[in-house]
């Protein structure tokens, strides 16, 4: 038995999905554009540096941007960080050959919803990116690794003085990003933990949430702080 | 001024700032002290029973220490024949002088000359080589006087301080400048590693990740090509990734980054799943770690069916860290993990059981039919003294 919201997805029409591609690799920009064109995906732009894939998103405003992280120009985390900022309805799928940890989760701090390494399936990333489209959260167990990591590093971090608040998830949560990030599918995850899947999904989402949610706070506090914020 | 050229156990070595001002000050030391043995004989030239002796053998001293101020070598070799003349100087004193002047506590006919054989066998040699040297000027000193007295023995026992203390400097100086070459090799080594990373991250992994994935795509045979594409991706890049500040820190400090460590296990059916922090933890319990992992890989690799993927997950929690193995291969019935612990035929288990437990750590162990094994591991990253 299917519920109405699974039907729909189902149902997801490809040729309604516009995709931007940014790689500095010509060979591997026209491959993916190739593959997403021939999966019946709408590819309305390429780029090869940072300032032309943010102009580039900006101007059409795809459902999807499908990034490399190494760009000329802008880091991966700045080109993210630019179309958040610009408030455009377009979500950031990182297609990355780095494995450079640090730069990945920079990148999902500000704000891209998913992460998958190059060496992935042609199947497996058409599918990350429907579900970017959709606006679901594409969840490596590596990016769960990153995404837990970062609440135990901010646990293990002193108290502050100020009393600011450090984001902690919950016991179901870290349950969840753990069984994720060690090779579980969210329909394993489920039979295992006795919850549906879409239970699952809730969980995983609210983690990346709140890891953005904190690091938006944390920006906001900085600009204050160095008084971005007042008009001059 | 031109550098004095050493030559020690047979390659030709750069020295360190203060060796060479030790061989600089030596060089001064040396036309001194001759020149003092000179005044003296010539102070007392009316006691001296064969003065023309004496005048060839501080003769012979004069040439060799114009020799060292030109000639710059200095190897096994030279300061062996500088010890050799110091010791002969001395012992012509008793043919120089009449055995009565010696008895009286007259000194020797090189004055203090010989120290710098004792002082440049320590810069060569260290403190070894200093207190070696001073011993033998010492024996010397002692046949020549035959009846030592009080000015033999001060004598003796500054000359072996003398040796001692130079050679210690010589020593740590010399310790304290490999450790810098050390240190400065890794830094260019750590740069030129980032060069590479770079230029290989711009080309080869790309296209090493395109040929797997379009393998992948068409199947057949090239579908191994495309495995083999991935499984080279995967080695340059663990060889090429970058060294950090925290990484250079680790290795001062002595502990070792995990992710590193367990990175290497990483293969087609392994994922090592790592945060984007350095995990440090002491090498012992790192190493034992690594050795649990791979007890547990090889477990997956022979139980857990040729279709079984494995996930490592580093985690660290505060001061633990926590490394979770799972699989999904067939797994373990209920009551069958029990089942064999009983009759002792869990030895894969128990030896990582132990290994946790010597560094006071925990081990848990989770099996399902069908769902694969789990196994977590917890421990200190500091070494826990037992």
């Amino acid at each position: 038995m299917t519920t109405p919201e699974e039907v729909s997805e189902d149902v997801l029409d490809e040729t309604t999905v516009s995709v931007v591609v940014a790689d500095d690799h010509p060979m591997w920009r026209d491959a993916v554009a190739r593959d997403l064109t021939d999966a019946g995906f709408n590819v309305v732009a390429t780029a090869d540096d940072g300032h032309s894939a943010v102009n580039r998103t900006l101007a059409t405003r795809p459902d999807v941007l499908v990034l490399d992280l190494n760009l000329p120009g802008l880091r991966g985390d700045q080109v993210c960080a630019a179309i958040v900022t610009a408030q455009i309805p377009t979500r950031v799928l990182i297609l990355s050959a780095s494995a450079e940890q640090r730069d990945v989760l920079e990148a999902v701090k500000v704000g891209a919803t998913g992460y998958l390494l190059k060496s992935a399936g042609r199947e497996e990333f058409l599918d990350a990116v429907r579900a970017t489209a959709r606006g679901k959260p594409v969840f490596t167990p590596g990016l769960a690794g990153l995404v837990l990591g970062e609440f135990r590093r901010l646990a293990a971090e002193p108290r502050r003085k100020d009393g600011r608040e450090v984001p902690e998830l919950t016991g179901r949560e870290i349950e969840v990003l753990k069984l994720v990030a060690t090779g579980m599918s969210y329909k394993q995850i489920g039979a295992h933990l006795f919850i549906s899947h879409r239970t699952v999904q809730n969980h995983v989402q609210n983690t990346l949430n709140k890891l953005q949610l904190h690091n938006r706070i944390e920006l906001v506090r900085f600009a204050i702080a160095k008084g971005l914020d007042t008009p001059t | 001024m031109r550098e004095f050229r050493v030559n020690r156990g047979g390659t030709a070595a750069v020295e360190p700032t203060v060796v060479t001002a030790l061989w600089s000050g030596l060089g001064l030391f040396r036309p001194i002290a001759w020149l003092y043995a000179v005044y003296s004989a010539y102070v007392r030239h009316q006691d001296i029973a064969r003065p023309w002796l004496a005048w060839v053998v501080l003769g012979v001293l004069g040439a060799w220490t114009l020799g060292m101020v030109l000639y710059r070598t200095r190897n096994t070799w030279v300061v062996g024949i500088e010890l050799a003349l110091a010791c002969v100087a001395i012992m012509s004193t008793r043919l120089v002088d009449t055995a009565e002047v010696i008895a009286g506590g007259a000194k020797t006919l090189p004055g203090f000359w010989p120290a710098a054989a004792v002082l440049a066998w320590a810069v060569l040699k260290g403190w070894r080589g200093g207190m070696l040297a001073a011993f033998c000027v010492g024996v010397a000193d002692l046949l020549e006087v035959g009846v030592p007295n009080e000015n033999t023995i001060n004598n003796i026992v500054i000359l072996v301080l003398l040796g001692g203390c130079i050679g210690y400097c010589a020593n740590l100086s010399r310790d304290g400048h490999a450790a810098l070459s050390e240190a400065l090799r890794v830094q260019a080594e750590v740069r030129e590693r980032d060069r590479l990373a770079r230029t290989v991250h711009d080309g080869v992994l790309q296209t090493l990740s395109y040929i797997h994935r379009r393998g992948l795509d068409m199947g057949g045979e090239s579908r191994e090509l495309g495995s083999m594409a991935a499984d080279q991706e995967r080695l340059l890049r663990a060889l090429v990734s970058s060294v950090s500040a925290p990484d250079l820190d680790a290795v001062v400090g002595g502990d070792v980054d995990l992710r590193t460590l367990l990175g290497r296990y990483a293969e087609g059916a392994v994922n090592v799943i790592p945060p984007a922090e350095p995990v440090l933890v002491a090498r012992r319990v790192a190493d034992e770690l690594a050795a649990a992992v791979s007890a547990a890989l090889d477990n997956v690799r022979r139980h857990a069916g040729a279709e079984a993927q494995a996930w490592v997950l580093i985690e660290e929690r505060g001061e633990d860290v926590t490394v979770t193995i799972r699989d999904n291969g067939v797994g373990v019935p209920a009551g069958r993990l029990a089942e064999a612990a009983a009759s002792g035929r869990m030895g894969v288990a128990n030896s990582i059981r132990r290994r946790m437990s010597d560094l006071g750590g925990t081990s848990i162990i989770d099996s399902r039919p069908g769902a694969g094994t789990c196994l977590e591991l917890t421990v200190s990253k500091k070494q826990l003294s037992s």
